[in-house]
């Protein structure tokens, strides 16, 4: 199967669609400046930020102002909107990355809430639930009736982790087209976060250059639409590139570091690219994960001299022109990566001018020049290195229906096992009781099946680590963001869970997480049948992770949900 | 200067979650990175966050740590010198 890309839409700081996008790229028209809309002490850290507050937004989706919407959804709508537009059609399956999910709102009316009020701010807060926003608008401008929604939440690699969701479910058969990518707005909560880091700038970011002094934070959301090519042929819709490889990986090196000889990285650029039976010769450009960090920028750029040597293509990050559009970046980045194929361009990598020994040199201005194959990388916390291969014309991809037997061995964990016989001291300084239990789970079940190292580790969790979540998001607000500790935030992602297991094993094998409501088991499945059905991988570890947090008991009343602990882990066999 | 450095020692145990530990575990003298107490670069941070939450010290560069964060003697040198409160 040849799975083709019949619509894109992005929405940035550098444009509200396409077109906007593209006039942008084209004058190196950077978007990053002051914040206006986000409401933050640190106003000398400048941002990527969309420049329409929520109500704008919400006027040009349609939208009641009074409606409670997470921006990051506000975002999404209007970005998923202008790809199914392109493409024509509806599609089946809609799979958008995020972290922030409804962040934003939790910390505008955190105070109001904690007095018993504005509650149904507070209920969009799950990940998950900002996908479900953004699918309902859709469905009620009968854009679209999806039948599976999911949310891959993988911090910065989420929305590239969306779009390899949706091949692999085309390839085995589970959707029909799907719409993929991802959304996030800017939140004060990882504002403050990448700031406890210290990784943010306070100039203007300068990707791989010598000078650089870290990142800029944006925001957007970018999609695409993904069909079979011969659906697409059949229906006369006009091709705008191929996905042809794509690869998933964990660093399995650190929380929030990357490993000096991205490790991680490399092999998720080669499996790539062995993927869509390129030489690392055919690439003719990479949109680099390139967030301008001391460390990413090293890393990746080693990564890339690995894999390239003395053909390396042109290079960029298109970030110098967007921020760090974080969990958005891979959909908003692969969505850019058409427009340079459609356009025979290479995008600048704006504000550099100073190269340095280990570091790629990246193209400064934009390079007019016809684009074949094109790589898109996006990394995220935990080490999860997801790379995507968009071509002008597609390679055979496997298919395959999807296996129905499958042999599981299941582990549930008590609150009050004895964490210690797996997880060591020194582990457990950073982890919450029950992140103490799943860790123990997923080992205990590892252990007892025998299957040694899982080829693919997935979470699917409802509201993440929410101990660490609140612990922070509570912190910032009680000090007008000051001093937080940095620890707290670290060990906030969706996904901090399977990439410590993946880190404390040294497994660099695929690693995702699912946020998505009573759903997130399931996602979690369809993501690993999927790929034990196409032979990708033969064992998984599957876990559920929830943790109940005192603050949040009146949101699960009110959603009508049941306050729980889950620490569950299940080994998969084909 | 001992007695800072006991201070310390709690406030080290207690920022970077050492359940088990008592001020008495820590050697003044030995290192805080790799050996020792095997601190990594998530710590570090924390440090840093320590030194201006505790003494009114600010560290813009966290590479700047790194002379400073040798062992819990070296950091309390620093505090004495160049502590605000």
């Amino acid at each position: 199967m040849r799975i083709a890309i019949t619509g894109i839409g992005m929405v940035s700081a550098i444009g509200m669609n396409c077109s906007e996008t593209l006039q942008a790229l084209l004058n190196e028209q950077s978007g990053i400046g002051s914040m206006r809309v986000l409401k933050s002490v640190h106003t000398d850290l400048p941002v990527g930020e969309v420049p329409y507050t929520n109500t704008e937004l919400k006027a040009m989706a349609g939208i009641d102002s009074t409606e409670a919407v997470p921006r990051s959804s506000l975002l999404g709508m209007l970005a998923a909107r202008e790809a199914l537009t392109m493409a024509n059609r509806t599609c089946d399956a809609f799979i958008s990355g995020t972290t922030v999910g409804g962040m934003d709102l939790t910390e505008q009316h955190w105070l109001d809430y904690a007095e018993g009020r504005a509650i149904e701010n507070i209920c969009l807060h799950e990940a998950g639930e900002s996908t479900n926003v953004i699918a309902r608008h859709l469905k009620s401008i009968n854009q679209s009736p999806f039948t599976f929604i999911a949310t891959p939440s993988t911090a910065c690699s989420s929305a590239l982790n969306a779009i390899i969701l949706g091949a692999n479910m085309l390839r085995t058969g589970q959707a029909e087209a799907a719409l993929v990518g991802g959304a996030e707005s800017l939140s004060l909560f990882h504002l403050n976060g990448f700031n406890t880091l210290m990784i943010l700038d306070h100039e203007p970011c300068r990707p791989f250059d010598a000078s650089r002094q870290g990142l800029n934070l944006g925001e957007g959301a970018g999609y695409l639409v993904l069909e079979p090519e011969e659906r697409a042929i059949e229906r006369d819709a006009h091709i705008l590139g191929y996905i042809s490889g794509y690869a998933n990986t964990c660093d399995a090196y650190h929380q929030t570091a990357s490993s000096e000889n991205g490790e991680g990285a490399y092999l998720a650029m080669r499996g790539a690219l062995q993927m869509a039976g390129l030489q690392p010769s055919d690439i003719d450009y990479v949109n680099a994960h390139g967030t301008a960090t001391q460390n990413n920028d090293l890393s990746e750029s080693s990564a890339l001299m690995r894999l390239y040597g003395d053909c390396m293509p042109a290079v960029s990050s298109t970030k110098s022109f967007t921020g760090h559009t974080t969990s958005a970046s891979g959909g908003l980045e692969a969505a850019i990566c058409v427009l340079a194929m459609q356009h025979g361009f290479v995008p600048a990598n704006l504000r550099w001018s100073q190269s340095a020994e280990g570091l790629v040199k990246p193209v400064g201005h934009t390079l007019f020049q016809p684009l074949k194959h094109v790589m898109c990388n996006a990394f995220g916390f935990g080490g999860n290195e997801s790379v995507l291969v968009l071509s002008k014309e597609g390679s055979e991809l496997i298919e395959g229906g999807l296996v129905e037997k499958v042999k599981c061995h299941d582990v549930e964990v008590a609150n009050d096992i004895d964490v210690s016989a797996y997880v060591s001291g020194a582990e457990a300084r950073r982890m919450t009781p029950q992140m103490r239990c799943v860790v123990a789970a997923a080992r205990k079940a590892i252990q007892e099946s025998g299957v040694g190292l899982p080829d693919a580790i997935v979470c699917a969790t409802r509201w993440g680590c929410m101990l660490q979540s609140m612990r922070f998001l509570q912190d910032m607000i009680s000090t007008k963001e000051q001093q937080l500790k940095p620890t707290p935030f670290i060990q906030s992602t969706h996904n901090t869970i399977a990439s410590l297991i993946s880190i404390s094993t040294g497994n660099h094998g695929y690693n995702a997480t699912y946020s998505q409501g009573e759903d997130s088991f399931a996602c979690a499945m369809m993501d690993v049948r999927t790929q034990l059905s196409l032979g990708v991988i033969n064992t998984a570890l599957v876990l559920e992770f929830d943790e109940r947090v005192e603050s949040w008991d009146n949101v699960l009343r009110w959603i009508g949900e049941q306050t729980c602990n889950i620490a569950k882990a299940t080994i998969l066999e084909r | 200067m001992e007695q800072l450095i006991e201070q310390l020692k709690s406030q080290i145990i207690e920022a970077l979650n050492f359940e088990d530990m008592t001020p008495a575990d820590i050697d003044a003298d030995a290192p805080l990175f790799g050996e020792g107490l095997g601190l990594d670069s998530i710590d570090a941070l924390e440090l840093i966050m320590l030194l201006d939450r505790e003494y009114g010290i600010k560290l813009s560069d966290p590479k700047s740590g790194k002379a400073i964060f040798q062992s819990v003697r070296t950091m309390a040198e620093y505090i004495q010198s160049n502590r605000t409160k």
